[in-house]
């Protein structure tokens, strides 16, 4: 390659026509999508929400085009993947200029953000004609205990629970269990009749699904306190309490279906629903992975008594709403907040949504079906209600969990050194 | 570029070279065996590539009853076309496609001009500094684009365009032009010097040359980088979700993710979805395939 000699005039020409060249292009491309920003203080509150999935996204967009209908201050729905929004959120939050409202979960999780200050804080709402009216519980979950103040409105919540398919129960001749032993007895019952006696769906992405089964027998062996302290990092995963709930799972592991930790929760569903398993721990979402006509066929059991002197606490983790504090108009947030805690709201949405969420307001309807109405009386009976593991504890712990009880399934001798690369592993998260 | 015509259909066997006449059987038979078991192997081989496909398009016809009934894996039981619509209407497909072509048309267009300046000045005169420029270009490819996600999300709200189509089309832009000088300017130091000897002999200068001369040589260069890079930028996920937040300006790619429930995944709808954010970029591959097979040897032989 030989070097081309060239004068500064025509060198000159060349880069102001590249310039020129570079600012028209530009140009096109600035004017294409000049849309204003939905941040300003004039317009319409912004609610960022992670329901994506076909049914529970037009759920939402009809309760907000139902919210707009109504007059006065308007919102403006935007919804992103449930996966994006989980790793956007820290970014939205402290976001120079974010959206308002936000779908999102009370508890722990929430707690993060409040002890930084970037939550708005609700309590006025909460004096308000309906959150006053919330279950005890419920206010207590979306109190932050660092601030005192009040900073969620929480406006639907599902229950876990041994899901099985009733017919199935009837040909095999077997009834529900309510303690422990009973439980043990069914499951090798149901060995004997060539059905794998328990589902899970531990595998392909939803590894999430065993703490499940932590949760529970940690609440029935040491009580739903202990589990919380213990989620908060005020006991050790090595404790002995902690191996007497692995002591009792070993009971129940020659029960698992061995593909359980292969299967994605949706597949150990339809397992599930063949017949191949026989019951499932599992949420009340889980129905949504079923054919309609299988639903009225579906029923539950509560999570069997081991310690009768323990109180019986459930699971049932709430969905709902909190809000920037550096939204620029707090007055329209606290509205649509308000709005979606009013009895007919939540009515509207579980209409619409796949309807086996239970309301949080006291005089709500839910859709009625039997197994609604069971799930329902479970959670108002509870002593105590838990979320769910990360829910009480944060989205950084849940991986320690999903490794550690993983890793027992598949090798249950190992429980001593699980327990301890567990504790490990966690002090490394709280101590953060 | 003509060195790209496929290999020799047979392994093994000597090109141009026929078996004498007289013939011997037991040669032939083992050329034989040997060109059967080839097709054979790499037959079935292009079959459990072809199988993920065919599971997703056949997906994307069955009713979300018969998959949760019977499982993803079993012999389909329904046929409806009724998935698409869902993901082309309700799945926010239809307008998200609108998005990623508002962002991959501009985005290949610009950076391409702006890559084929840089690479003409770079490759064609001696500028001081080159080399080291070059090296800065490649060395920014190197880089993991993970680590750049957050300064460019903050960088992009200080600037007053986080949320915008135009940050996605500047963070492209920014990270595509340094790979596409480096491939350019392998090409475009090829070009005989003579040809723009004679150029500015005739009186043209530097913006002429570039235009006139060096740009219509380098077309089928141009060509393979634009076809790829389409699919490059198309299928991008990473910065649209890191620039973006609001659902009506996401591509496609992100509203593909977003049919994803929270708990429960509709997989004959995202199957359908697939096939429909699949569509372009299989359209610019059939159109410029000969390009894309040449792409992959550019700045190969000097």
């Amino acid at each position: 390659m030989t070097p081309f000699t060239t004068d500064r005039r025509n060198f000159l020409a060349g880069v102001g026509a590249v310039g020129a060249g570079a600012l028209l292009s530009g140009c096109v491309t600035q004017t294409s999508s000049n849309s204003p920003t939905s941040q300003s203080s004039s317009g319409p509150v912004t609610l960022q929400s992670n329901l994506s999935s076909p049914q529970a996204k037009t759920a939402l967009e009809t309760l907000i085009a139902a919210y707009n209908k109504k007059g006065g201050s308007r919102a403006q729905l935007n919804t992103v993947a449930s996966e994006t929004f989980r790793t956007q959120l820290p970014t939205y939050l402290t976001s120079a200029n974010p959206p308002d409202a936000y779908t999102w979960y009370p508890g722990s999780v929430a707690e993060a953000y409040a002890k930084q200050g970037l939550l708005l804080d609700l309590s006025d709402l909460w004096q308000g004609p309906d959150l006053s009216r919330y279950s005890a519980a419920m206010r207590d979950l979306c109190t932050s205990p660092s601030t005192g103040k009040k900073d969620f409105v929480p406006t639907d919540y599902y229950w876990w629970g041994f899901f099985y398919r009733k017919s199935n129960f009837a040909k095999w001749g077997v009834q529900e269990p309510t303690t422990w032993n009973e439980f043990l007895a069914l499951c090798q019952t149901l060995k004997t009749k060539n059905v794998a006696p328990i589902g899970i769906g531990a595998g392909s992405g939803t590894a999430w699904v065993a703490s499940a089964w932590f949760d529970y027998l940690n609440i029935r062996v040491n009580g739903a306190t202990y589990h919380r302290e213990l989620l908060a990092g005020k006991h050790s995963f090595n404790d002995p309490q902690v191996h007497k709930v692995f002591d009792y799972w070993g009971q129940a592991l020659p029960f698992f279906d061995p593909n359980g930790t292969a299967l994605a929760f949706q597949d150990a569903t339809t397992s599930l629903l063949e017949g191949r398993t026989a019951m499932m721990l599992i949420g009340t979402f889980f129905a949504d992975a079923a054919p309609k006509d299988a639903l009225g066929d579906l029923d539950f059991f509560r999570f069997p008594v081991i310690d009768p002197k323990v109180p019986m606490a459930e699971e049932a983790p709430a969905d709902g709403f909190f809000a920037s504090s550096r939204t620029a108009h707090a007055a329209g947030v606290k509205d649509l907040l308000a709005y979606f805690a009013t009895a007919e709201a939540q009515e509207l949405y579980i209409k619409n949504s796949s309807g086996t969420v239970l309301p949080t307001h006291p005089d709500a309807k839910d859709n009625g079906t039997p197994l609604v109405v069971k799930g329902r009386k479970l959670i108002a009976s509870a002593a105590q209600v838990t979320q769910f593991f990360n829910r009480d504890s944060s989205d950084a712990l849940q991986p320690t969990a999903d490794t550690a009880l993983v890793h027992f399934l598949s090798k249950p001798k190992e429980v001593n050194s699980i327990l301890t690369t567990w504790q490990r592993d966690a002090q490394q998260i709280w101590s953060k | 570029m003509a060195a790209t015509q496929a290999p020799t259909r047979t392994v093994g066997a000597p090109t141009g070279t026929r078996p004498p006449a007289d013939g011997n059987a037991r040669a032939v038979r083992a050329r034989r065996a040997r060109t059967a078991g080839f097709h054979l192997t790499a037959g079935l081989l292009s079959l459990l590539w072809l199988l993920p496909i065919a599971l997703v398009l056949v997906t994307s016809t069955r009713s979300f009853d018969d998959i949760a009934a019977h499982g993803m894996g079993s012999w389909p039981r329904s046929f409806t076309l009724a998935n698409f619509g869902q993901a082309w209407n309700e799945g926010g497909q239809g307008h998200a496609m609108v998005n990623s072509l508002i962002v991959t048309v501009p985005t290949v267009l610009l950076s391409l001009l702006l890559a084929s300046m840089a690479a003409f000045g770079l490759s064609r005169y001696d500028l001081p500094l080159r080399r080291t420029l070059l090296l800065v270009m490649l060395s920014g490819n190197l880089l993991p684009p993970q680590i750049l996600l957050i300064p460019v999300s903050k960088l992009s709200e200080v600037i007053g365009i986080y949320d915008q189509l135009d940050a996605l089309i500047g963070v492209q832009v920014g990270f595509g032009v340094g790979f596409y000088v480096f491939v350019l300017h392998g090409f475009m130091r090829a070009i005989p010097a003579e040809i723009q000897e004679a150029a500015v002999i005739d009186g043209a200068g530097p913006w002429q040359i570039y235009s006139r001369i060096i740009l219509p040589l380098a077309r089928p260069a141009l060509a393979a980088l634009s076809a790829l890079s389409f699919t490059w930028i198309f299928n991008d996920l990473l910065w649209a979700i890191t620039v973006l937040r609001t659902d009506s300006k996401m591509p496609i790619t992100a509203s593909l993710i977003g049919l994803q429930g929270q708990y429960v995944s509709l997989w004959n709808v995202i199957a359908a979805g697939s096939v429909i954010a699949a569509a372009p970029t299989v359209a610019v591959f059939l159109r410029f395939q000969r390009h894309f097979v040449a792409g992959l040897n550019l700045g190969a032989v000097k």
